[in-house]
């Protein structure tokens, strides 16, 4: 009994502490290290982040190299696949074109009628202005975290927290910022919570990204009156993100209040971000 | 000029499992996820070739690649590194305790080191405040076994390949 005991501490003791041959360091050690990095990572001090940031630029730009073949090959089976479906989608923009121009004239009038209303209770209209755009450097869309990496960071004055937007609508949000690229939290990755507004029936809400699926309005009154295909808006409760951006639109399954989104995230190439609270910081 | 090509390509087999970790991480390919299932191929490189030959597969590289995985996905730095690293500790004990070499002995003593890995993994990622899908992560671990004998085979090629 005390001999195989003992063989088993050779064995571990072996495993663990032994480099072996062409071996530099032992196992022991590098696990130590690894839970020395995890413990650094929840220090926040400048020196560690400027670190941080310049180890995570380059290797960010080794990855945009090594996935470049990838990449090409990727276009290309679209690039076939679009030229497929040509036809279905010709046949498809034609017939949204003209439910478009139907509704043109009357986008006309309400819009008008908002600026109006607007006016009437002196609320300030966001200008354009104010969104910068960027281009996706690098979409690896991980099991665990639903993000990208954008090519532009602090030396843009990006920071922790602007709202992302794909056109006008919302995508997600900048939660990593480093010299020269930043990383976009998507809202349907499981760690995004957003507070927005259901219209017509004006409930607030958080959205509660769940990965691959689509995310789920949570934090509802009891007695809502949410209906298949209402907007969601962000509603820019605790001040972090604009109120009124576009989200998605309502769909009800087996009781479950599922956003569908206005925009596709894994057809994203560049994005704008709302500079908003760049403004109010200056 | 036999003799060179025959070392050329001794040398490409020789450093192919290295260039595979460091593609995989860079590229975002540790984890083949399909629609039904996914696969982590990482765990299983490095499982395979510190079983088998670990002199071609440094510790520190796979700490590095482990790194380097953390930083492409977002994770918080070290995650990725320690849970590759256990699977290396597993790998190197199954190697020190393990005379005949078969694959069912390498499947088998497969299942401690994804069952140990993704437990810190899972237990890190809690620390560090991610959410985790656990479907996800308990559908990987199975898939990642069950696909094991495959990648065996290929990479028992390889290794044939740098011995003749």
């Amino acid at each position: 009994m005390d001999t195989s005991r003992e063989d088993v501490g050779i064995a571990i003791r072996s495993a663990f502490l032994a480099k072996g041959s062409k071996q530099k360091f032992s196992l022991f050690a590098l696990i130590v290290l690894s839970i020395i990095f995890l413990f650094v990572e929840t220090i926040e001090t400048k020196p560690l982040n400027y670190f941080r940031s310049f180890i995570k630029d380059v290797i960010y730009r080794g990855a945009l190299v090594v996935s470049t073949p990838s990449k090409s090959i990727n276009n290309f089976t679209d690039f076939v696949k679009e030229h497929v479906h040509l036809y279905d989608d010709y046949n498809k923009l034609k017939k949204e074109n003209d439910d478009l121009k139907n509704k043109i004239s009357e986008t006309d009038f309400l819009e008008l009628e908002n600026s109006q209303l607007r006016k009437l209770i002196e609320e300030q209209i966001s200008s354009s202005s104010n969104l910068m755009s960027a281009r996706v450097m690098l979409d690896k869309q991980s099991p665990y975290l639903n993000s990208f990496i954008i090519n532009i960071g602090g030396n843009k004055n990006i920071k922790n927290g602007m709202a992302v937007l794909d056109g006008k609508n919302f995508i997600g949000r900048i939660v990593d910022v480093n010299f020269f690229s930043s990383r976009v939290l998507l809202v349907s990755d499981l760690n995004s919570k957003i507070p927005v507004i259901t219209e017509p029936s004006a409930h607030h809400a958080i959205l509660n990204g769940h990965g691959k699926n689509e995310p789920t309005l949570e934090y509802l009154p009891e007695n809502h009156n949410i209906q298949n295909g209402d907007k969601v808006y962000t509603s820019g409760k605790g001040g972090i993100f604009s109120p009124g951006i576009p989200v998605g639109e309502v769909k009800i399954e087996n009781n479950i209040i599922k956003v569908l989104l206005f925009s596709d995230l894994s057809q994203i190439t560049f994005i704008n971000i709302n500079l908003e609270n760049l403004d109010k910081g200056k | 000029m036999a003799y060179i090509y025959k070392q050329i390509r001794f040398k490409f087999f020789e450093l192919l499992p290295l260039l595979l970790l460091f593609f995989i991480s860079l590229n975002g390919n540790s984890t083949i996820d399909l629609k039904h299932f996914s696969i982590n191929v990482h765990y299983i490189l490095v499982y395979y070739w510190v079983l088998r030959k670990p002199q071609m597969l440094g510790y520190g590289f796979i700490f590095l690649s482990g790194i380097i995985n953390d930083i492409v996905f977002g994770l918080p730095l070290g995650v990725n590194a320690l849970s590759l690293l256990i699977i290396a500790a597993v790998a190197a004990y199954a190697r020190v305790v393990t005379v005949r070499i078969t694959l069912i002995n390498d499947w088998i003593s497969f299942i401690p080191a994804l069952l140990i890995a993704n437990f810190i993994y899972f237990l890190s990622l809690y620390f560090s405040n991610y959410s985790v899908d656990y479907l996800f992560l308990f559908k990987d671990s199975v898939f990642t076994f069950i696909f094991y004998p495959v990648l065996w085979g290929i990479f028992s090629l390889i290794l044939n390949l740098t011995k003749s």
